[in-house]
């Protein structure tokens, strides 16, 4: 029996660390949690085992694909709370105002937010934000990172932490924090105005407006219109 | 199915105009490249006035291949012509913008740089 084991080892810990009058409640407690994990049908191990959890898995489990994403995360949180982590199962890591007050915090420069339009729906939201350093970039991404994992998964409780996914952490310069319906750019003044992301999102947000105007013009020269005889030959007048 | 003397356009204004695969990165005897893998690449044809130039070596992610895409759902995609996008040893495009249509693969590859400066997103 390890599970015993394992129960009988924090015993041990808590009687070397902690004075003795509090040892009655701690032994208590695990004696409850023991067996309300027992009654419960979850098995302790897999308790201890999903605290040890690193990060790494559960990026690795988003990059998998959103198609997967529902199927696993239905399986892993239905044993603990089913009612906090619905956003989460539903592909929102973050939301917009989460995103919005975290940017706000750090500090970040010149955020905007653009929606992302229907033809190239592959997220719902992109935010944009300038840092003033390449520390200042990694620190808010971070922050969201933090946001996202510990504030919002750990506090709840919930099995397996879903991290979203981060690319560029290295460099500094630019780092795109992929949370599903929204994603975040933290880049460097430098990068933001070579890359110039919001020019290429606005004109194609003012660019639906276009193809409104562009296709009234086409009916306009749809309509017939008696083409004018512009020859130069006389029309044979003769016959 | 991209192998070394593949012949790529490239999708970006980096400056590049056709790419020559010499190698895939990825596995030590890797035989063919599909859509997000990197590969190192030559340039044979650039675009003048531009910081790239003829017969440099660089890195490259591909974008779009003839060789048809399988999805999970049943969905196949398959592209006229075989395409890649410069990148640097971060990952970040050496161009500023991207042509054409790109596979959402991309994403969960960790290339979400490049599938937002893209039109569209297929």
């Amino acid at each position: 029996m390890a599970k015993q084991k394992e129960t009988s080892a924090m015993e041990i810990d808590d009687q070397s660390s902690i004075p003795s009058d509090q040892i009655r409640n701690l032994k208590f407690s695990v004696n409850w949690f023991w067996r309300f994990s027992v009654a419960a049908g979850i098995p302790m191990w897999s308790v201890l085992k999903s605290r040890s959890f690193s990060s790494s898995p559960a990026t690795q489990q988003w990059k998998l694909g959103l198609s997967m994403l529902n199927r696993s995360l239905s399986f892993s949180s239905s044993a603990t709370n089913d009612g906090a982590d619905e956003g989460i199962r539903s592909g929102e890591l973050l939301k917009l105002e989460e995103v919005e007050t975290i940017l706000r915090d750090v500090k970040a420069d010149n955020v905007k937010v653009f929606p992302i339009p229907k033809h190239c729906d592959f997220a719902d939201f992109m935010v944009v934000a300038t840092g003033r350093s390449a520390w200042h970039v990694r620190n808010i991404s971070q922050a969201l990172i933090y946001k996202a994992g510990s504030v919002k998964q750990k506090q709840k409780g919930s099995k397996r932490m879903l991290l979203p996914s981060v690319e560029g952490q290295e460099a500094g310069n630019w780092i795109v924090i992929d949370s599903g319906k929204v994603v975040i750019h933290a880049l460097d003044e430098k990068v933001r105005a070579y890359y110039n992301l919001e020019k290429l999102w606005s004109t194609y947000a003012s660019n639906q407006d276009h193809g409104v105007g562009q296709g009234q013009d086409l009916d306009k020269a749809f309509v017939k219109v008696r083409p004018k005889n512009n020859s130069k030959k006389r029309p044979s007048t003769t016959a | 199915m991209i192998q070394p003397q593949t012949h790529l356009n490239v999708a970006d204004n980096s400056g590049a105009r056709e790419l020559m695969c010499i190698r895939i990165i990825g596995a030590s005897n890797r035989r063919y490249a599909h859509i997000g893998d990197v590969i190192v690449a030559v340039i044979k044809e650039a675009v003048p006035n531009m910081p790239l130039e003829r017969s440099e070596v660089v890195r490259a992610v591909i974008v779009r291949t003839c060789k048809e895409l399988k999805r999970d759902n049943g969905m196949i995609i398959r592209y006229d012509d075989n395409a890649a996008v410069v990148i640097d040893q971060e990952g970040n495009p050496k161009g500023t913008r991207i042509f054409g249509a790109i596979a959402r693969e991309l994403r969960e590859l960790n290339f979400t740089k490049i599938v937002s400066l893209a039109p569209e997103v297929l």
